[in-house]
């Protein structure tokens, strides 16, 4: 009896032992586990690089504070690594050498940022023939994820060189942005019913009279994408807008009181300016300080940037920006995510965000979405759980609240929500602050409309 | 005309006897074995993104040179730079012909809008020239931008495959740098050369003993702006993308550094310039964890709050006074002072009491 | 076809063809005192603006009044410059003036940087907004004042050149400096004193430049080749010259950007400048001193 007792006992003990030891075995931090390596290619000479990095510094500091990434594969959290890829002026010939460094010497597991379409086109290329995921948060050219078979080659022609065949190699590309055709059709769209309707009841024109629009562009791929996009869109959906004058300048131009005064000449209701910040304050100022050119200017969204609303001054006052991510518009916010971000940043680096880095800082949080969905940093799979991503929308607003991939034409596009915002004169800091004029709501936001939009004091429109 | 062809020809064929049996001689043969073995041991990052500008800056910096020795300093190179890439892609992809042909006639194209410009410039002094030069490379991205339905130029574009990266490649780019040096070599080595240097010295001079100088200073930019056309087309190559940014005025100043600093005139000036140059392009910016990060966070940018990234920057700022500093102080470059220090430490205690 | 839009883009032309005057001028008494030609020229200017902007935003001091100061300024570091640099290359390679002003390029534009950041900047005016109307025209009191300021510096280097010891030193120089030296005249302080002033222009004209347009640290080299190709026209050496060709080069690039649009703005320059230079290579009125 007292044998058996023993031996029922012994064998207890070494089952127990087994479970404890095969539980312990399958919980012990993988000896693979090394922190994940995210390089972020920005171009630091520029403010948009600088503000990428700030964005980025932040969301990965905030991941690793909150315990970092946890990888099943390796059963434990890792923190990520940010790797500095830096492309100084993101020209091709800059932004291939870094981006080829970090993914054959540096090895890392992703890359997130991209910032103009030509360097990323060109610094892609690395990415596609070694299967790296690359979450692009930059490029307002399309054919980032659209130059594949999978969107059909973008429509370019058979023989553009531009084409990439390597289906496979194209799957690892992302773009979380806005894309030209994006923010062009909110611009046209809000002239088209929100300012339009305004003029017509203001001013007693017909409803046959079309709204008289400008373009005035930089000279370059930027530029030349945003007001081609513009005209088509206006053309496919038969808006009620005529293109009355049409201009451009070289990149490097100082002044633009001659194309405003022959622009002036062709009596426009409004002028759309497709520059960045320096240039496009400098027009919406020259423009009425000099040329008495007193229309509606509106902007494209990479002015949401401190740097616009401070050389702007009062010459910014009841103008529209174009804005897919607005942190001047508040508080409230028509987000909280954005309250958030806007209070950490500005704690952290003492100046506001501008619009780069809200997609960069997103970037990160999908990232880690998708490893930890993942459970490995195999980019094969990440690829996978990137593409089927299907988080809640954070600082970027899209059509459908969530951020989700696409699969079909507009291949691993996201539909972002873009608004506009008017500009109105803040005295407290001297300087115009925005409010979201148009549209009125946006999915899993109540309500984004803050104010009724107002034509601006003085505005006089093109001739009846 | 032929006659100083003829003679031209002469005068390179003993050149190149001559040269065969001096110690410069084997020391090159030297140095070319290293730089084509040593490659296989080392990764195709390094390959293919630092050796390889390597050589192909050295091939555009000993074409500007070539022009430079005869008295014409161009502010305006990449124009040739750009045209050579931009036609060597263009022509290979709208026509299928195979890419190397594609360099040739970049090359080819390139030299003969060299020779327009330079039929403007032949009476030009040096400042003009220079003027001319640059402004030439701002019309041509004009031109590039304005027609931009047939170039692409604006967005840019990939170029096609010649020979597949890294090892393949290197040794392409080898093997034509080393031809084209060699024949810039001889060419400043003959008559021609000598008449550059006589142009360059004192123009006035050069006319009153006869030499052409109208005629050279056209040899002159021609031969130049066939190589540096034929650096751009493998340029273009190496990066896979051409767009408007290969006409940016730095790859105009490049060149020029490279040779002022490696030593203006010579052979082996734009050869160990372009090395300098480019190693300083790749690896400062990763010697800052080296320095513990003095050129990071924590050391400089306290200093300049006003940038967060003071590294390029420093590091071209440190290049102009680099530049300064050569052309104050080493007129001839930084070759000749390499050259000193390598025979001090090869002389031998001997010669050292002698001396 | 005359319309209130050409008139108004003629009278851009002639303010901003003011800076380029300035500019132009000071690039001329160099050379025609020292035949040293300088191709960050443009880089003092862009200093200029920036030491404009600092007196003006720190110190709160009148943005007029800070031409001052930015002339100063600039003409102190153009004595450095001289005597730190340029002196060492004069009279030798005519080539090493073009390379040592490369290298300065490099070296202010990043030093700007440095020292500014490369966000785009203004000097904030305190005559901001105010039109002066002529008819159908307008043109800022920024402007009106920029000319102004221009005449008077233009008047008061006439009366140095022309009335003064030191000006006649200089115009001695310019004819024959081995001559000079010999009657007696100090040529290294007549080099500094040549030098500064030119450089005290390039304040002067970026200190302008910065209260009527944006300015980053990249924004030297344009006006650099642009006072250059007024030069050219204007025939080197010469001051009328240059005033008539700042003029005509102003008014022509904005008749041009009025017809033709903005893409052909800077290549307008180049052209007219390599035109000019294939039928007369030493320019429009030719050299003086040489």
């Amino acid at each position: 009896m007292q044998k058996k007792l023993i031996v029922a006992i012994v064998i207890a003990i070494i089952a127990v032992s087994a479970i404890v030891a095969g539980w312990q075995l399958t919980n012990v931090p993988s000896a693979d586990a090394r922190p994940i390596k995210i390089g972020l290619v920005a171009g630091y000479q520029l403010a948009e690089g600088q503000d990428m990095d700030r964005a980025a510094k932040l969301a990965v500091q905030e991941i690793n504070d909150a315990g970092g990434v946890y990888v099943a594969d390796w059963h434990t959290s890792v923190d990520i690594q940010l790797v500095k890829i830096d492309t100084e002026n993101d020209s091709p010939d800059n932004s291939l050498g870094p981006v080829t460094q970090a993914v054959e010497e540096e090895h890392v597991d992703m890359l997130i940022g991209g910032y103009t379409s030509s360097g990323t086109l060109t610094n892609q290329k690395v990415a596609i023939d070694n299967r790296v995921p690359y979450i692009i948060t930059g490029a307002s050219s399309s054919l980032v994820t659209r130059r594949g078979p999978q969107a059909n080659y973008g429509n370019l022609p058979e023989g553009d060189p531009l084409r990439v065949d390597d289906a496979e190699g194209m799957s690892y590309m992302f773009h979380y942005c806005t894309t030209t055709a994006d923010y062009s059709k909110t611009v046209v769209n809000f002239f088209a019913d929100a300012m339009k309707p305004l003029l017509d009841s203001t001013y007693g024109f017909d409803d046959s009279r079309n709204l008289r629009l400008a373009i005035l562009y930089r000279n370059d791929a930027f530029g030349k994408g945003v007001a081609a996009d513009s005209k088509s869109i206006i053309e496919d959906s038969n808006l009620p807008i005529d293109v009355v004058a049409e201009r451009n300048y070289p990149t490097d131009a100082i002044s633009f009181q001659t194309d405003l005064t022959a622009i002036k000449e062709a009596k426009p209701d409004a002028v759309y300016v497709v520059d960045f910040v320096a240039n496009t304050a400098e027009i919406i100022r020259e423009g009425q300080k000099d040329v008495g050119l007193n229309t509606m200017y509106i902007a494209v969204e990479c002015c949401e940037d401190p740097k616009f609303y401070n050389l702007l001054g009062e010459y910014g006052t009841d103008q529209l920006l174009e804005s897919k991510f607005a942190p001047y518009a508040g508080p409230p916010y028509y987000v909280e995510a954005i309250g958030t971000y806007v209070t950490n940043y500005q704690q952290k680096y003492d100046t506001l965000p501008g619009m780069m880095g809200a997609d960069t800082y997103d970037a990160f949080y999908i990232a880690k979405d998708a490893i930890e969905r993942a459970g490995t940093v195999d980019k094969a799979s990440v690829r996978a759980t990137i593409e089927s991503c299907s988080m809640d929308q954070m600082l970027v607003l899209t059509e459908t609240g969530k951020i989700e991939f696409s699969t079909g034409t507009d291949y691993h596009e996201i539909a972002p929500v873009t608004f506009i915002e008017q500009l109105v004169w803040n005295a407290d800091v001297q300087e115009c602050r925005s409010v979201i004029v148009y549209p009125a709501t946006a999915p899993g936001v109540d309500s984004l409309k803050q104010a009724d939009f107002v034509l601006p004091e003085g505005y006089a429109p093109g001739s009846p | 005309m032929k006659r100083t062809l003829v003679n031209s020809l002469d005068s390179m064929k003993r050149g190149v006897a001559n040269f065969s049996r001096s110690q410069k001689f084997y020391f090159i043969i030297a140095a070319m074995a290293i730089v084509a073995i040593l490659p296989i041991f080392l990764s195709k990052y390094v390959v293919s993104e630092v050796l390889t500008p390597m050589i192909i800056f050295a091939l555009y910096a000993s074409s500007w040179n070539l022009l430079a020795s005869s008295g014409q300093g161009s502010l305006g190179h990449a124009a040739f730079l750009g045209i050579g890439g931009f036609v060597s892609a263009l022509i290979a992809i709208k026509s299928g012909v195979p890419p190397i042909l594609g360099l040739l006639l970049g090359s080819l194209l390139s030299a003969a809008i060299g020779f327009l410009i330079g039929l403007t410039c032949v009476r030009l002094k040096a400042w003009f020239l220079a003027m001319v030069t640059f402004g030439f490379s701002v019309i041509i991205v004009t031109i590039f931008a304005e027609l931009d339905d047939f170039t692409g130029a604006v967005l840019g574009f990939p170029t096609p495959l010649i020979v597949d990266r890294g090892l393949p490649f290197y040794y392409l780019t080898f093997a034509i740098a080393t031809i084209s040096i060699f024949t810039m070599y001889l060419v400043m080595k003959s008559k021609i050369g000598l008449a550059f240097k006589a142009i360059h010295q004192n123009e006035l001079e050069a006319k009153m003993v006869g030499i052409n100088t109208a005629k050279y200073r056209l040899i002159a930019f021609v031969i130049s702006t066939f190589f540096a056309g034929l650096a751009g087309g493998l340029f273009a190559y190496s990066i896979r993308y051409i767009q408007v940014s290969v006409f940016d005025p730095y790859y105009s100043f490049l060149p020029l550094m490279i040779a002022v600093i490696g030593g203006l005139g010579t052979i082996e000036g734009p050869i160990i310039g372009s090395v300098i140059i480019v190693s300083i392009d790749k690896y400062l910016p990763r010697i800052d964890p080296l320095l513990g990060g003095l050129i990071g966070q924590e050391g400089l940018i306290p200093l300049f709050p006003a940038v967060s990234n003071v590294g390029p920057p420093i590091r071209m700022l440190g290049l102009g006074l680099f530049l300064i500093v050569v052309v104050i102080f080493a007129p001839k470059g930084v070759t000749p002072l390499i050259k000193k220090a390598y025979n001090y430490l090869r002389s031998s205690p001997q010669e050292e009491k002698l001396k | 076809m005359i319309t209130s839009g050409l008139i108004q883009a003629l009278l851009w032309g002639v303010a901003s063809g003011c800076i380029y005057i300035l500019l132009a001028t000071g690039l001329n008494i160099i050379f025609g005192v020292m035949k040293l030609v300088n191709f960050a020229h443009g880089q003092l200017l862009m200093i200029g603006a920036y030491i404009a902007f600092t007196v003006t935003t720190a110190l709160g001091l009148n943005a007029y009044l800070a031409i001052l100061v930015a002339m100063g300024s600039v003409a102190l570091l153009g004595v450095g410059l001289e005597r730190f640099t340029f002196r060492k290359v004069l009279g030798t390679d005519k080539l090493n003036e073009i390379f040592v002003s490369l290298g300065l390029i490099y070296v202010f534009e990043n030093a700007a940087i440095l020292l500014w950041g490369n966000t785009a900047q203004q000097i904030p005016s305190p005559l901001e907004g105010n039109q002066l109307f002529l008819g159908q025209v307008s043109i800022g009191y920024d402007r009106v004042i920029a000319i102004l300021v221009v005449i008077a510096i233009l008047f008061a280097l006439f009366l140095l050149l022309k009335k003064t010891k030191i000006g006649l030193a200089m115009r001695a120089t310019s004819q024959k400096s081995t001559a000079s030296m010999l009657m007696g005249v100090n040529i290294e302080k007549i080099y500094i004193v040549t030098f500064a002033l030119g450089a005290a222009l390039a304040g002067a004209a970026g200190a302008l430049y910065g209260i009527i347009f944006n300015f980053n640290p990249t924004i030297g080299a344009l006006p650099t080749i642009k006072a250059f190709a007024i030069i050219i026209i204007g025939g080197l050496g010469s001051i009328p010259g240059a005033v008539i060709g700042g003029l005509l080069y102003g008014i022509a690039e904005n008749t041009a950007v009025y017809f033709l649009g903005g893409t052909w703005q800077d290549a307008i320059a180049f052209t007219l400048l390599i035109v000019v230079l294939a039928i007369r290579p030493t320019g429009i009125f030719g050299e003086k001193g040489e």
